[in-house]
């Protein structure tokens, strides 16, 4: 601002002046002092009011005139900035407006506000420069990359899209949003497509290629200012409390170098109850809290980085109280090492934090199976209709089974079969490893087994003495996860009510195979723990990720954000026979899935590479003047010279009225 | 003599915290000079005193009584008639004249008139006082105002003309006093003590915003053979109420503050006014005494004079 500017802008002070004239003739006129005014009568005061009245307006008008008469002086000098759009030739543009609402998008710049708000104002100002024919549509880069508003031409609906908009606590998928926007802008009849990325880079994977999209596209980075800085920062990835310790992880960008205090506290209390100091460099810190303290909890970083919302987290609890259940013959099954059955050192070594109970049978009482998230049937001698009925029960009340079945089972005797667990008769047939010449291997096909994930190539060579075969009927309505090279199932997953049932047609001992000492067993077991203790789903993810519901017809929950008391009400999408509900935000969950309150809460945290404050670099021609830019100068000087006419008609006419109304106001 | 004068009030004049709004003397200031003139303006012939007793000049007989004193028994008539018979003798007698003064904050108010209320009694007190100096006649002060009462003991002669004029000159009206009833009870009290049988007691004021404790005490004064009067000042603004346009209106003691339109006040005003003056004048007659009422903007010796025939009216 120069100094002409500051001077005429001076002039508004002006505009104060006739109020305070205004306000001293009226408190002079008004007081008077007089010795005999007890003896006066109080009257309502109707003429002053009348008079008061026309005063204001037109004071108001004289006090708008200065005003606006020191902005005109003003304009040739003041600049508004915003965003404007070139067009090659005047043609219509298709543009894919690609706004990152990640959490890194909540630091604010240098003017003080958010960088979302910053973005999404250079929305606004696009949306403001388009002309009929143009298209929009919005992506939304957090992940999962997702699209707020499909290709339109209305621009009243694309406004509103982008005034909706706020900011979350997601992750960031650069890669993903510009892919969906160019699919987007495939089917745009427009030649001129644009991308126009409003995101401060930082996606946490800066060396990743340069980001891109075809040659018939054009991508443009309009608002250079965005751009992520090297910046301070560290966040609360990961709070997990087992009993008094809370182990709290933290992560934190290349600049930060300062050691920083994490403080323990119950939710919605300022006051801590334990702290420590986390030095640079140092990934975690655990801390000790009281035993007796039962209160929900949070865990606080020390104020004075980049990012506040980061520094909080919710402690999550590792232990729910339910453990998994394993019924394993150990007398029956021999190990060369001694100790428990496979199964259960299995569990031990994976150390999943879940609590591993043996059993000696089936459970057959529903007050049993509450107790656990998952049961682990090694080969049972069939089941009891008592067993059967309960064990069905609890599986669709989210229950999670894993039954391995061998020798045993296909033995069990008439009427204690599996029933709707595994439909049909269980039949137990040698296999090739039990061919004493190995002329043949029932090994399984890799590619069939990707439940397993990397770990399924270890299966290649599975050579089992005998295998459990089914019949077709126990193949309707499940999931093959894994076959053999004949295409005979060795695992089915079965979804009942919101459970799920996972069948292995391999028992969990060393006598049949050797399918126990192998990778994939392992990748198995921890699938299966991971979905017990979330009851389909995880119970802990980072933001931007989702909780599902395999099963459940509705779900509902509130959401409360770390930092605010009150929840929010959040309702789960359905998809594909399951309901998910997005974790836009760090915080706690807990939801209530066909009218039953879940026991626990759910927890969202910040993902560790939304904390890496590094932008992605991007094509060079994405910044190129040709394609439009920040106007520096708005001349609103026409503007503010008919408004100031226009408050000079307002006023002859309102001296016209008041001079037409004061005779019969005198004669009244 | 008027520099002089203006010298002597600048030094006399005291630090007033109560007064927001100065007196203004207008053209009743010099007050010794305008108060000689005023007196010159006035016959004032010497009043003869009713009451009976030793003298010059004889005023008849009557039989005797008990107690009486024997140097008056008339002995020719004794002699003559054989009947005991007192001699008595007119006398010439001193009446004292106390002055009260109101000197309160709502005496200050001038309103449209040539000077505010205050100047105005001033002048009519000392005019008073010395009209009766010049008979012979003692005179006392009291001015109620300011931040307390003073009082000047009832005497005669020249000097007491002077110190009278020193002493209403130098006050500047100030304070809120109507509430303070208990103090102007005290005030009266020299009053009380010192005035005689005959003496007349004449007050100095608004009548507005006086407390009850006032009239009280005036109307106690008006007992044992003295008499009391009182002159009503105010302002033209006070009695007209010629404002036009609706206002906050303040008195300038007991903090009332009422919002008016004086077109549509005006008569029930007036009304109220009237019934204060004839609340104050039906107490003053029924004592012997009589209310005077007069506005700044009258000739104070067409004011005094009407004072002096109320007095001698009363006496009569």
């Amino acid at each position: 601002m120069s100094v002409l500017t500051g001077l005429a802008l001076l002039i508004g002070l002006f505009a104060a002046a006739p109020l305070a004239a205004h306000l001293l003739r009226r408190r002079r006129a008004d007081v008077i002092a007089l010795p005999t005014a007890a003896l006066l009568s109080k009257t309502p005061p109707t003429v002053r009011r009348r008079s008061a009245l026309e005063d204001r307006s037109l004071l108001a008008i004289r006090v708008l005139s200065v005003l606006l008469l020191a902005l005109l002086g003003a304009t040739p000098f003041v600049s508004c900035s915003h965003l404007s759009l070139s067009r090659k030739d005047g043609a219509s543009v298709a543009m894919v407006l690609v706004i990152d609402d990640s959490l890194s998008m909540r630091m604010k710049g240098a003017d003080g506000k958010p960088r979302f708000e910053r973005a999404r104002i250079a929305a606004l100002d696009l949306a403001d420069a388009a002309e009929p024919g143009d298209s929009f549509a919005i992506v939304l880069a957090g992940s999962p990359a997702r699209v707020a508003l499909a290709p339109t031409t209305d621009l009243v609906a694309a406004k509103g899209g982008i005034k909706a908009l706020a900011p979350s606590d997601r992750s960031t998928d650069l890669d993903a949003a510009v892919s969906l926007a160019t699919d987007l802008l495939g089917e745009a009849r427009q030649i001129d497509k644009r991308v126009v990325l409003l995101s401060d880079l930082a996606d946490g994977n800066s060396a990743a290629d340069v980001l891109d999209v075809p040659e018939s596209i054009a991508l443009w980075y309009p608002v250079a200012d965005l751009e992520a800085k090297p910046a301070p920062n560290c966040g609360v990835v990961a709070a997990n409390r087992v009993a008094e310790r809370v182990t709290v992880a933290v992560a934190c960008s290349q600049d930060a170098t300062a050691p920083r205090k994490v403080g323990i506290r119950p939710v919605g209390k300022p006051d801590e109850v334990a702290s420590a100091e986390l030095l640079p460099g140092v990934a975690s810190v655990t801390i000790e809290v009281p035993t007796d303290l039962e209160a929900d909890l949070d865990v606080v970083l020390e104020a004075g980085d980049a990012i506040a919302e980061d520094d909080v987290a919710p402690v999550v609890v590792a232990t729910s109280g339910r453990g998994i259940g394993v019924v394993s013959d150990a007398a029956a099954i021999h190990l060369e090492t001694g100790g428990r059955p496979p199964v259960e050192q299995a569990l031990l070594a994976l150390d999943l934090g879940a609590s591993v109970r043996s059993l000696a049978s089936a459970p057959e009482h529903e007050g049993e199976l509450g107790q656990l998230a998952g049961l682990i049937l090694d080969d049972p001698a069939g089941l009891t209709p008592e067993e059967r009925g309960a064990i069905k029960k609890w599986v669709e009340h989210g229950g999670i089974l894993l039954l391995g079945l061998g020798p045993k089972a296909a033995a069990a005797p008439l009427g204690a079969g599996f029933g709707e667990l595994v439909p049909g008769v269980v039949r137990f047939t040698p296999g090739a490893g039990a061919d004493p010449a190995g002329a043949r291997a029932d090994g399984v096909k890799p590619e069939s087994c990707g439940f397993f994930g990397e770990s399924a190539a270890s299966l290649s060579e599975l050579n089992p003495r005998g295998r459990v075969t089914l019949e077709p009927v126990a193949l309707e309505g499940a999931e093959v996860s894994c076959a053999f090279q004949d295409g005979k199932p060795l695992l089915l997953k079965r979804a009942m009510g919101r459970g799920a049932v996972l069948v292995t047609t391999l028992p969990f001992d060393l006598e049949t195979s050797d399918f126990p000492l192998r990778p994939a067993f392992l990748s198995l077991l921890d699938r299966f723990v991971e979905t017990a203790r979330g009851e389909g789903s995880s119970r802990e993810v980072a933001a931007g990720q989702a909780f599902s519901f395999p099963g459940a017809s509705d779900v509902t929950g509130d959401l409360l954000p770390i930092g605010q008391s009150e929840p929010i009400k959040i309702i789960g999408n359905k998809l594909a026979g399951s309901v998910r509900v997005d974790a836009a935000r760090i915080g706690r969950y807990r939801f209530v899935v066909a009218g039953e309150a879940e026991a626990d809460a759910r927890f969202a945290h910040v993902a560790e590479a939304e904390l890496d404050l590094r932008p992605r670099t991007i094509a060079p021609r994405s910044k190129d003047e040709s394609l439009g830019g920040e106007a520096r100068k708005l001349d609103i000087s026409a503007h503010v010279a008919l408004a100031l006419l226009a408050l000079l008609a307002l006023e002859l006419v309102l001296r016209l009225v008041l001079s037409g109304r004061q005779p019969a106001e005198t004669a009244g | 003599m008027r520099a002089c004068y203006k010298a002597d009030v600048a030094a006399n004049k005291r630090e007033e915290p109560f007064s927001p709004y100065a007196s203004d003397w207008g053209a009743f200031g010099p007050l010794r000079l305008r108060a000689q003139t005023v007196a010159e303006g006035i016959y004032a012939g010497m009043h003869r005193s009713s009451r009976k007793g030793a003298g010059v000049e004889f005023g008849g007989q009557r039989p005797y009584v008990f107690g009486d004193d024997l140097r008056f028994v008339d002995k020719r008539s004794l002699l003559r008639h054989g009947r005991l018979m007192i001699r008595e003798f007119e006398t010439e007698t001193d009446r004292a004249l106390w002055l009260v003064v109101d000197a309160t904050q709502s005496m200050a108010f001038k309103g449209r008139g040539p000077g505010s209320k205050y100047p105005f009694a001033a002048l009519c007190a000392a005019a008073m006082a010395r009209v009766a100096l010049a008979s012979g006649d003692p005179v006392g002060l009291l001015v109620i105002g300011g931040d307390g009462a003073r009082a000047l003991p009832a005497s005669a002669g020249r000097e007491a003309f002077e110190r009278i004029v020193w002493t209403l000159a130098s006050i500047e009206p100030g304070g809120d006093w109507s509430a303070r009833g208990a103090e102007v009870g005290h005030s009266f009290a020299p009053i009380h003590a010192r005035a005689r049988r005959g003496s007349n007691v004449v007050l100095f004021s608004d009548l507005v915003d006086l407390p009850e404790a006032a009239a009280h005490e005036l109307g106690s004064i008006a007992t044992r053979g003295r008499r009391a009067f009182a002159l009503q000042v105010l302002s033209p603004d006070e009695i007209e109420l010629p404002f036009t346009h609706h206002a906050r209106f303040e008195s300038m003691e007991g903090g009332v503050v009422v919002d008016a339109d004086p077109t549509l006040a005006r008569q029930s005003y007036k009304e109220r006014l009237a019934d204060l003056r004839e609340a104050w004048s039906r107490d003053l007659v029924a004592r012997g005494g009589a209310l005077v009422t007069a506005s700044t903007t009258d000739k104070p010796v067409a004011v005094v004079r009407s004072l002096l025939l109320a007095v001698r009216g009363a006496i009569a």
